[in-house]
């Protein structure tokens, strides 16, 4: 019984570079994780959405999430990838990212509400920071930082 | 209420069908066992077979699947027996109604959305087609009135027809209606033939009925019906002969979520457009675009049988990048061009020189490519023209390239491009790319079109145009010279005073400019060579000098001969060969010649003279003399 509280207790962080800042989110609301595919640009799309791509079947439009953050355009390289999270109403969106990090094991308890002089939009956009021994991991909104509130 | 909805949510198919289906699947999962074998065992040759196998089956099972889809008309037309019966005891009509066609089945979707207009026709079939049985009488007809309502395919397309043996409808009464409300102007209601009045009744704000009942009349009118239609991709037409009766037949697609489309290419993405959208492809040749695109304003337009169509390029709606795909290297490089018909080269095409260069360049292909000579006369400059319509305005849509027409399934766009009015949705392609559908109608939105008026604006422009170069047209006469051997020149004859025929040793080269002795003083000289880029001053003995005074001085323009005055009507183009001291062009003779600006060219020499004052004055004098007739 104990056990399977803990469980239940624990979260998994997929955590990535967004610039220079680590970010997370619940595994469980990432779908997949792929390299980048052949991207087609959409013309008069908004800054921050790179395009749309095909992942089997399914359109996906690939959001730039340094430029939603205001932390600066996300450069393509060798380490970048397409976090792909589903989110209202099914519909998959893929967050451009620059590098992805580690699983980290996360306790509830441990997440901390986002810091107050994380003013602005950033603030916004995180749900709280998780606490490792030398890193602070930014737990990210999905449903906020995609936006679904339309602008 | 309730019921109908709940009924729409499921569907019933036939037990035959969905065993078809499930065959399929099986034969699907089979076949991709045996694929993922030969990907496994690397047997192209097994792989290629099983590759055809599944696209086979895949064709097959989205045939099926689309069947389930299909459901027969008859699930909306049963509903109008009633609709009539109750309708007609109301007026006091005695109608006949008869329906054909039930059977004829259609996309789910496609049924659920034409309900109402369909109703809204029927209504008006009954209230103001079929007169009162007292009307039918004293016209002469059985006082029973016919209503049908019929189901046909035509052409890969399902055609509703709703036929009454009514009144008709009047297309005078139309006209005069739509000019009393200002819908199109009386110029507009002339041309008009008597199928347009009818379908006059189409346009947004229209509605006939001479007073309101509980039936018809009310503000929602005809456009709705064919608001609703566009929607779907469906037509409408409507026939109809005063006191015979009408025919309104729509047009609809078998369904809605598989379009043939046109796919086209501008920048480096594919584009998908609607064949519903689409009228016709046109494609001007690159020695052609000058000739063939107009410009009414800023606006670019093409004449296309008789009709001013507006043009509209997809890159700058879109806001796209334009490339071009470099003839020599492959490579896409940016274009910079503006305007459709710009050229790169200032050079004039008359010039011999450079024809005969132009020709090296085709053969060396390397000295030429980098001016632009090449590109303009390029397969690769041919103007790439889709003529869409939206219902209500057709357009020209100027695409980079034009691919196949493809068969292609819509999918929605992300919330994030909701706002993104020009697509209608994406599609993936053959390749596994993705490529965005246009929308037709709000593309020509953004791009500023507007229905009606709009391209009503653009022929009186054009025909404000007209007169205006008419007025332009006048008789004028003319002086004609030549610089080089083979070039035209004219100048108006009434700037020139006299001619002198001088010989090359007169003409002095004093202080850096060419002056010559004339009646005890100095003449200075100029040649059109001096100003505009045209070959230089034949070297020949023999050689005129036009005198003309010009603000108190006077000057004398070196020429050859032959020298011709001629009276013609002067319709000066102003852009093909417009460069300084050149005016304009136009054809004397069937010779192309340039008309000489003295203004500018004299300006451009002798800066010092040009005084402010002086200087309007003369330039007034010299327009007037020039645009209006010589009285001499």
């Amino acid at each position: 019984m104990t056990d399977n509280n803990k469980k239940i207790e624990r979260i998994e962080l997929s955590t990535f570079y967004v610039g220079n800042a680590l970010c997370g989110l619940d595994i469980l609301q990432i779908q997949e994780i792929n390299k980048l595919m052949e991207m087609t640009e959409v013309p008069q799309a908004p800054g921050y959405v790179n395009g749309i791509l095909n992942l089997r079947g399914q359109i996906v439009t690939i959001v730039d999430i340094g430029k939603k953050l205001g932390l600066g355009e996300t450069q393509k390289g060798p380490d970048s990838r397409n976090i792909v999270v589903s989110g209202k109403g099914g519909e998959h969106v893929g967050l451009f990212i620059k590098k992805i990090g580690d699983v980290v094991t996360a306790f509830p308890d441990q997440i901390e509400s986002a810091p107050s002089n994380m003013k602005g939009i950033q603030g916004d956009f995180f749900v709280g920071v998780y606490k490792t021994e030398n890193k602070l991991i930014g737990i990210l909104d999905v449903e906020r930082v995609l936006g679904f509130e339309n602008e | 209420m309730k019921n109908k909805q709940t009924g729409e949510s499921s569907i019933r198919v036939a037990i035959s069908l969905l065993d078809e289906l499930m065959n399929l699947a099986g034969e699907l999962v089979l076949s991709r066992n045996q694929l993922l074998q030969a990907i496994k065992s690397s047997d192209t040759r097994n792989a290629e077979v099983v590759g055809q196998r599944i696209d086979l089956i895949t064709s097959e099972l989205q045939e099926a699947i689309m069947l389930t889809r299909m459901q027969p008309i008859g699930n909306v037309f049963n509903k109008f027996p009633r609709v009539v019966r109750d309708l007609s005891a109301k007026l006091d009509r005695k109608i006949e109604f008869t329906i054909v066609g039930q059977e004829i089945e259609l996309d789910k979707t496609i049924i659920e959305a034409i309900s109402d207009p369909l109703t809204h026709l029927i209504r008006n079939s009954v209230d103001h087609g079929i007169e009162t049985p007292e009307q039918r009488r004293q016209k002469g007809k059985p006082i029973l009135g016919n209503i049908i309502l019929k189901a046909f395919h035509a052409a890969g397309q399902v055609v509703i027809e709703i036929i009454d043996d009514g009144k008709g409808i009047d297309g005078n009464m139309l006209v005069d209606v739509a000019l009393q409300k200002a819908l199109i102007t009386a110029d507009q209601a002339a041309a008009l033939s008597e199928n347009e009045r009818i379908n006059l009744i189409l346009i947004p704000g229209f509605s006939t009925a001479p007073k309101v009942t509980d039936v018809s009349g009310r503000v929602v009118g005809m456009d709705v019906v064919k608001t609703n239609l566009d929607k779907l991709g469906g037509t409408i037409l409507i026939k109809s002969e005063v006191d015979k009766g009408t025919t309104i037949s729509i047009t609809l697609p078998l369904t809605l979520a598989i379009i043939p489309c046109q796919i086209v290419r501008t920048g480096k993405e594919r584009y998908a457009i609607p064949q519903a959208n689409l009228e016709e492809l046109l494609r001007i040749p690159a020695v052609q675009v000058k000739k063939r695109v107009e410009r009414v304003g800023d606006a670019p337009v093409v004449r296309l049988r008789g009709n001013l169509l507006p043009l509209v390029k997809l890159s700058e709606v879109l806001g796209i990048k334009t490339i071009y795909e470099d003839i020599n290297t492959g490579k896409q490089l940016p274009d910079r061009r503006k305007n459709i018909a710009d050229r790169r080269s200032h050079q004039s095409p008359l010039i011999s020189t450079d024809e005969q260069d132009r020709g090296d360049g085709r053969s060396s292909n390397e000295k030429k490519y980098r001016d632009g000579t090449e590109r303009r006369q390029s397969i690769d400059s041919t103007l790439n023209i889709v003529v869409v319509s939206t219902g209500s305005m057709t357009y020209g849509l100027i695409v980079d390239q034009l691919q196949d027409s493809e068969e292609i399934v819509i999918k929605p766009l992300g919330c994030h491009l909701q706002h993104c009015e020009g697509y209608a949705g994406a599609t993936i392609m053959g390749d596994g790319q993705i490529s965005l559908i246009l929308d037709v109608s709000n593309l020509a939105k953004m791009a500023d079109l507007t229905s009606f008026e709009d391209t009503n604006r653009a022929i009186a422009i054009a025909a404000a145009e007209k007169t205006n170069i008419q007025k332009r047209k006048k008789q004028q006469a003319l002086f004609t010279f030549r610089c080089s051997l083979n070039e035209n020149f004219a100048i108006p004859l009434n700037q020139v005073e006299r001619i002198e025929k001088v010989t090359a040793e007169n003409v002095e080269v004093v202080g850096g400019k060419r002056v010559m002795q004339y009646r005890n003083g100095s003449l200075p000289l100029l040649s059109v060579d001096d100003v505009a880029m045209v070959q230089p001053l034949a070297d020949q003995e023999e050689l005129l000098v036009i005198v003309f005074k010009m603000r108190g001085h006077t000057i004398g323009l070196l020429a050859t001969g032959p020298v011709d005055a001629v009276e013609t009507t002067v319709d000066i183009d102003k852009i093909t060969l417009k460069q300084r001291g050149i005016m304009g062009s136009m054809i004397i003779n069937g010779q192309t010649t340039m008309m000489v600006d003295i203004v500018e060219l004299v300006e451009t020499v002798r800066p010092e003279w040009s005084i402010e004052t002086a200087l309007a004055e003369i330039s007034n004098q010299s327009q007037e003399v020039i645009s209006n007739s010589i009285q001499l």
